[in-house]
């Protein structure tokens, strides 16, 4: 019976990927790079398996030296650690090797696979690290490729390496980009002026723990107002210490100009607030912006459907559709309540560096997931590593 | 020789006698002028005939003087066509004023009156104040107008065109309460298509030739200084959509007429009537041929606009 739920779910998973890159392969890649150098990254993160498709070698100011030409994940769950999860990741991992290498023709020395901190970090809190080792020696088998690097990414090299895929070397030494995940919230930023030297923040706070520690609280009263009061006070007691707490000893108020916030609340605030901004994988934003968006969230939620939405364009030259679309997406990730916690936090993080005089730019980054990826594929490929 | 003594001493003090006159009345001269002097223009009301008219007549002289600094400004009033409504206006609220002062201080009833005519001199006084710097605003804008007829007698006739929107723009009339308004003029807008090739860059018109284009511009205001003032730049392709750098250099901003992108943001320290030139530089893949429309806003509202096209 496993034996054939575990083929059905390698085949499934094997069609789905081909379906869905072989549609875009080929417009996307061959005829707007048909010159170009294509790489492909595969990540095995906490909830999946993620490859970014990316372009190196022109050297654009605006995103660092290589350009992201799509990315496509599948979920897997690697982190449960149980046989289901770890054959799904292999074949996943797998599938998307294949595509790569079939479907889109890069070499096999282009297509770079690596773990990524989280699963590092719970398997060893599980004290399952073998599984991380067996499922990097299956998938060499099944390629058959013994010789294959499998690295695994620890927790500072990733905020690092997320730090050189998404932020413009124009704006590298002067910004600090915060991800903020499900399971709790890290970055930094480079104050000595090179890539090397990395000041990480961590928290262990993220959209998802809020949210949990907020839904402890409410106990019987599970009424919206009851979340609302129970949110302010988890983001008014032990969140708020250990917030001021990891922004002060980051040092990043004084040196950074730019704040940045990565992770899927930051591209959910992004898409509701600024739907108008749909095509730009970075938006800028303000405190208050940001502000009235958390209240709106609690006192007319339904403002933010897609139809609502779509509803208060007033720009002609928008892609309705798009945006509809983009908005039903983040509406599928996130409910409301999820919305309220992630917002929280992210005001939390964001009123640290709110200063009276000292002014700084926030941004919203959408495309963050892929970011790491694609500065570890750039930095293997250029020698640096 | 007794004589001749007791006549030293005589006058010995009846030249002490002088001198402590002398210096008496500079202390009371002294003691008049820092009074005036602390309290700008103070009129101590007695309840005498005599006090009473001293005073009208000063109150009197106050009011001529007043009127007559306002003499000066009446050829630019004439003049100033585009700003009419509002100085029509303000003119009226003078005229008023000067004429209730006028009555009053010809046949003062009591006390009270001229306390009133002291009153209303001191408001008389504001308003030719506020007369004054509209009138350097109007001699900035017949400057600006002047300089657009020297353009086109010149042959010069697109950045004339060009300052004269920006000079229109200017001169709109006040938006209503709650309205967000400009406190910034923008003029000597030019938008440029630029070709770059080993390093160098060159103007061009061919939209297959245009690697970036570059935009400048000067804004201006004589009102305040800012530590930190914003101006926002639009700049529509010919298809109608924004030219953007990218994410990190352009967002979305309130309007009068509802959201809208923006190519670039700039902040700048400004100070009171400095004529800050300003720039910026947008590039994309593909440059098509047409118009492009560079606007400038500022706190919401337009403050310029220009065009250029592209072969």
């Amino acid at each position: 019976m496993y034996s054939v739920h575990s083929r059905l779910k390698w085949g499934v998973t094997v069609f789905f990927s081909f379906f869905l890159l072989t549609a875009s392969a080929q417009n996307s890649v061959k005829q707007n790079f048909q010159n170009a150098a294509v790489y492909a990254g595969i990540e095995v993160g906490s909830k999946g398996v993620k490859m970014s498709l990316l372009e190196v070698g022109k050297s654009s100011k605006k995103n660092s030296s290589f350009t992201i030409l799509k990315d496509t994940s599948v979920n897997t769950d690697f982190i449960s650690f149980t046989q289901p999860t770890f054959q799904a990741t292999l074949n996943g991992l797998h599938a998307l090797f294949t595509v790569a290498l079939k479907n889109y023709e890069i070499p096999s020395e282009r297509i770079f696979t690596v773990f990524s901190s989280g699963v590092k970090i719970q398997a060893e809190k599980d004290e399952k690290t073998s599984w991380i080792l067996n499922l990097a020696d299956s998938f060499k088998l099944r390629i058959n490729e013994p010789k294959r690097q499998v690295n695994i990414i620890d927790v500072t090299e990733e905020a690092r390496l997320s730090h050189l895929g998404i932020v413009p070397a124009t704006r590298r030494y002067n910004t600090f980009l915060i991800d903020i995940g499900s399971g709790n919230t890290k970055g930094g930023y480079f104050p000595g002026g090179n890539t090397k030297d990395f000041k990480l923040f961590q928290l262990t706070w993220g959209t998802k723990s809020v949210a949990n520690a907020v839904d402890k609280r409410t106990q019987d009263d599970k009424t919206l107002p009851n979340f609302n009061k129970q949110l302010y006070r988890v983001l008014a007691g032990e969140a708020n210490n250990e917030v001021i707490y990891a922004v002060n000893l980051s040092g990043a108020y004084n040196m950074s100009d730019n704040i940045a916030f990565s992770g899927g609340i930051a591209w959910s605030v992004a898409t509701l607030m600024l739907p108008e901004l749909v095509e730009n994988p970075v938006v800028p934003v303000t405190y208050d912006e940001v502000l009235k968006f958390s209240e709106k969230l609690y006192a007319n939620y339904a403002s933010f459907s897609d139809s609502a939405i779509k509803k208060n364009l007033t720009d002609v030259t928008l892609d309705k559709n798009m945006i509809g679309n983009e908005v039903k997406k983040v509406n599928k990730v996130f409910d409301q309540r999820s919305l309220m916690a992630g917002t929280g936090l992210l005001l939390k993080i964001m009123r640290q560096f709110e200063g009276v005089y000292d002014k700084k730019q926030f941004f919203l980054v959408k495309n963050g997931a892929v970011g790491w990826i694609s500065a570890y594929v750039d930095q293997s490929i250029s020698g640096i590593k | 020789m007794k004589d001749s003594k007791s006549i030293l001493l005589l006058v010995v003090s009846v030249l002490l006698i002088l001198v402590s006159f002398a210096l008496l009345w500079t202390w009371g001269y002294q003691f008049n002028d820092l009074t005036k002097a602390k309290s700008g223009t103070v009129f101590v009301i007695k309840d005498s005939t005599a006090a009473a008219n001293a005073t009208r007549d000063s109150l009197k002289r106050v009011y001529t003087a007043t009127i007559n600094s306002v003499g000066t400004l009446d050829s630019t009033w004439l003049t100033a066509d585009s700003l009419k409504g509002n100085l029509d206006i303000k003119l009226s609220e003078f005229y008023k004023l000067r004429n209730e002062i006028a009555i009053l201080l010809k046949n003062p009833g009591s006390k009270a009156d001229i306390d009133n005519a002291k009153t209303k001199i001191g408001e008389l006084q504001k308003k030719v104040e506020q007369l004054r710097d509209r009138n350097v605003e109007v001699e900035r804008e017949n400057a600006r107008l002047k300089s657009v007829l020297e353009q086109l007698s010149a042959g010069n006739t697109k950045d004339a065109v060009q300052n004269l929107r920006t000079a229109v723009f200017d001169n709109k009339p006040s938006p209503e309460k709650n309205t967000p308004v400009a406190v910034f003029a923008a003029s000597d807008l030019k938008l440029s298509a630029m070709m770059v090739e080993d390093d160098k860059e060159q103007e061009t018109y061919q939209a297959i030739q245009t690697d970036k284009m570059i935009g400048t511009f000067t804004v201006r205001n004589n009102n305040a200084a800012f530590n930190n003032a914003e101006i926002v730049i639009v700049v529509l392709q010919p298809n109608g959509r924004v030219l953007q750098n990218s994410g990190w250099e352009s967002g979305s901003f309130e309007t009068r007429e509802g959201k809208k992108i923006y190519s670039s943001k700039l902040r700048f320290e400004y100070n009171k009537g400095e004529a800050k030139h300003l720039s910026f530089s947008l590039s994309t893949n593909n440059f098509e041929k047409g118009n492009y429309t560079m606007q400038i806003y500022q706190n919401g509202v337009m403050i310029g606009k220009m065009s250029k096209t592209l072969i």
